[in-house]
């Protein structure tokens, strides 16, 4: 920390040692010890007792070659000659705290380099791990972009048939047959809607329009009867009469993936209750639950916590951006075996 | 009679009033080109404290070696190793005390 100091005090030493020289062979027609403006000095013997000294303090150490004491920088030389005796010569100046201010930027600089570095080098690490699995998730989304524009044609000409089909001709035996194909091609339309907002979709202009949620959910709920019935889930709504200004595209992809979900993972023969008050939503299932330390992930993007059930693990992603857009907190609870709670406020 | 016991008592007091520094280092040294003081600064600048300074010379009045020798080859040449110095050790070191406080450094810088 003194190596500017080091250099000049090691410079002064150099030029007192020979004033020194030349009194010690004119000594003792010449007795006045040489001074100089710029530090003062002392001389010591080899049992580090005093010859001469200018020096402010007396309290010298004489195991460092440099050191500060006070206000003052002490610099101690050992002499290879000891002229008048003196084997220490000792060199103090003011502490002027230049050496304090370079240090300080000195480390500064160095912090500041190596911060830099492990910035780099972190972001080089962290681009270089996360890389195979952003490529996996752009391959995912091209996919999905890919694939959603061929399923809408042939997914319309299903549903679109199975409505017009007359079923009062058709035995009982066929009828399950329909009805399970009409849960299957809803469940693969909830999918393919879900799929087609998240890359279509998100990014278009808002039509936002005052929208009576008591009517949609029981439009939703109805849209759902065939699934819920295949499980024989009984749903219950308590339903007030709630207006709310929002897309109804987003608020029927909120509901539908709040429904579908409550269905799809509750236990045959299960409940779903749906409570619409003036500030909230609660749809609660008996269903099978998820665990606690899961819970904070469930709004990520394809995750999915239960392999048995389909899908792509999107439907809360997009659920919890819609309602981050309006401003709708969600809160989940749940607990294995028991139920999930899934409470929307606003 | 009385003038040679007067001449031999006066000589006596002469002899005892020097001191144990003059009686054996001066007189020797006379002759000498290098004087007193420059062998003492010769001292100080090889052993550099009063306590080093003394035993070196201590040791020299009593071993004389020109390895040891604080005076360069060339004074050694011109004018020889001196005599051990056959005193009594009380004799020596008041020679030695003398000398080092007539010729010290400490206190007479300015």
């Amino acid at each position: 920390m003194f190596s500017n100091h080091r250099a000049i005090l090691s410079n002064y030493t150099y030029e007192q040692i020979k004033r020194l020289k030349s009194l010690h062979h004119y000594f003792d027609e010449k007795v006045t010890y040489p001074r100089d403006e710029r530090f003062k000095s002392a001389i010591y013997d080899s049992e580090e007792v005093a010859i001469f000294s200018l020096l402010g303090s007396e309290k010298i150490d004489f195991h460092k070659e440099i050191y500060k004491r006070g206000e003052k920088i002490h610099f101690i030389k050992i002499l290879d000659t000891y002229y008048l005796g003196a084997m220490y010569l000792i060199i103090e100046v003011d502490d002027d705290q230049v050496w304090h201010q370079e240090t300080l930027q000195t480390i500064e600089i160095y912090v500041s380099i190596a911060f830099l570095f492990f910035t780099i080098f972190g972001l080089i690490l962290a681009k270089l791990f996360l890389k195979p699995m952003r490529d996996s998730i752009v391959l995912l989304d091209r996919f999905i972009k890919d694939t959603t524009h061929e399923l809408n044609t042939p997914l319309s000409t299903i549903l679109a048939n199975i409505e017009m089909m007359d079923r009062a001709v058709m035995t009982e035996k066929n009828r399950k047959k329909l009805e399970r194909i009409n849960i299957a091609a809803k469940t693969v339309s909830t999918l393919y809607e879900d799929l087609t907002f998240l890359t279509l979709e998100f990014e278009r202009e808002n039509h936002d329009e005052l929208i009576d949620l008591q009517t949609i959910i029981k439009e939703r709920v109805e849209y759902f009867d065939t699934l819920a019935k295949s499980k024989q889930i009984d749903i219950t709504l308590k339903l007030k009469r709630v207006e709310f200004v929002i897309d109804r595209k987003k608020i029927i992809r909120v509901i539908d993936n709040l429904i579908s979900n409550a269905i799809k993972y509750n236990i045959r023969g299960g409940t779903i209750n749906i409570i619409l008050d003036r500030d909230s939503l609660i749809v609660e299932d008996s269903g099978i639950g998820i665990e606690e330390e899961k819970i904070d992930f469930i709004f990520d993007r394809y995750m999915r916590f239960n392999s048995s059930e389909g899908g792509f693990g999107v439907g809360l992603s997009i659920v919890k951006k819609i309602l981050d857009e309006y401003k709708i907190t969600i809160r989940v609870e749940s607990k294995i075996r028991e139920g999930t709670k899934v409470i929307l406020r606003w | 009679m009385v003038k040679k016991t007067i001449v031999l008592v006066l000589l006596s007091v002469v002899s005892y009033s020097e001191d144990a520094y003059e009686r054996n280092c001066v007189k020797c040294h006379e002759g000498l080109p290098t004087t007193l003081q420059r062998m003492f600064m010769n001292y100080i600048e090889t052993y550099s404290s009063e306590k080093n300074v003394k035993i070196a010379l201590k040791h020299y009045m009593r071993y004389p070696n020109k390895n040891i020798s604080v005076m360069s080859d060339l004074f050694l040449k011109s004018f020889a190793l001196k005599e051990p110095l056959m005193i009594s050790e009380e004799e020596l070191e008041e020679a030695i005390n003398i000398y080092w406080e007539k010729y010290k450094v400490i206190g007479k810088l300015k």
